[in-house]
């Protein structure tokens, strides 16, 4: 990668800070490609040991605090014109309640998931603990003689001990799947409000 | 190591590096480089927040056709250092406690 391709990735890469603030960063970088070329590497060494231009951008971008971020988004914004503030007060009795939905759903789908897995991790320790407990049973109806219900109660047990076990792998999994996509629609939810292509 | 206690390092260590005589980007990060790993949008964070509390000033000097940034460190970065040193005495001999049931065994 050339000095030129490296600093337009990472301009890319950081739109949606303030305009000077990437300046800077580019001068900054820039500078140091150039150090570098003058240490004696080549061009192409010197980005390299610079870094992931993609990378670098993104690690800015999580370390500017969300409050910057938002504020250029706002300020690049159009001025709202008067029917744009009458409309938005007037529309309050519409567009208010439609926010306190969308949160609302928004938290009530969050419960739910979170309810689903809980109901799912206390089926599977119930299902664990049946197993030991029908597995006593089985001994007590073979003391007792009682051959069948014996062989009912100690398959029925070992039914219940694999069901577990395989419930215990599945509801593990589903969890770390549920944590991953909460984490990335978190991820989108954030871009969305900040409005980044890339 | 432990990210506030790293952060806390790495400041003084810009510092230090800037201490003797006025320095640039990447002589920061070379100099630094055999005691303690920075990446440069590390530098370049540390750079700002020790500008904005005012332990150094930037100047832009012609250096070979283009610009380059030189860092030069105030009164109030040369205190900061000063402080680290007592700083550490402390943490030295809180450190010694520590580590003396160890040298026991």
């Amino acid at each position: 990668m050339t000095k030129q391709e490296f600093l337009e990735r990472l301009r890319a890469g950081l739109s949606g800070l303030p305009e000077a603030d990437i300046e800077e960063q580019i001068r900054f970088y820039s500078e140091m490609i150039d150090d570098r070329m003058e240490d004696g590497l080549t061009e192409e060494e010197s980005v390299k040991q610079t870094g992931d231009p993609d990378q670098i951008a993104q690690k800015i971008i999580n370390e500017t605090p969300i409050s910057r971020l938002v504020k250029e988004k706002v300020r690049n914004r159009q001025p709202l014109g008067a029917l744009a503030i009458i409309l938005l007060v007037l529309g309050f009795p519409l567009w208010f309640p439609l926010v306190i939905t969308i949160f609302s759903v928004l938290f009530s789908i969050f419960v739910t998931i979170f309810a689903i897995l809980f109901s799912l991790w206390v089926t599977d320790f119930a299902m664990a603990l049946s197993s030991p407990g029908l597995f006593v049973g089985a001994i007590v109806y073979f003391a007792h003689a009682n051959v069948t219900q014996g062989f009912l109660s100690l398959s029925a047990s070992f039914v219940m001990a694999g069901l577990s076990i395989l419930m215990f792998f599945a509801c593990k999994a589903l969890t770390k799947f549920t944590i991953r996509l909460l984490k990335s629609s978190a991820y989108g939810i954030r871009r969305l409000i900040l409005g980044k292509e890339n | 190591m432990d990210i506030q206690l790293k952060r806390g390092l790495l400041d003084v260590c810009v510092l230090a590096a800037i201490k003797d005589e006025d320095s640039y980007g990447y002589k920061i990060i070379k100099d630094l480089g055999p005691y303690i790993q920075l990446s440069e949008s590390t530098l370049y964070t540390i750079l700002k927040r020790l500008e904005s509390a005012g332990m150094l000033t930037v100047r832009s000097a012609e250096h070979d056709g283009r610009l380059r940034k030189y860092y030069h460190i105030t009164d109030s970065g040369l205190a900061r250092i000063e402080d680290f040193k007592e700083d550490w005495k402390e943490i030295m001999t809180v450190y010694s406690f520590v580590t003396k049931e160890e040298g026991n065994d």
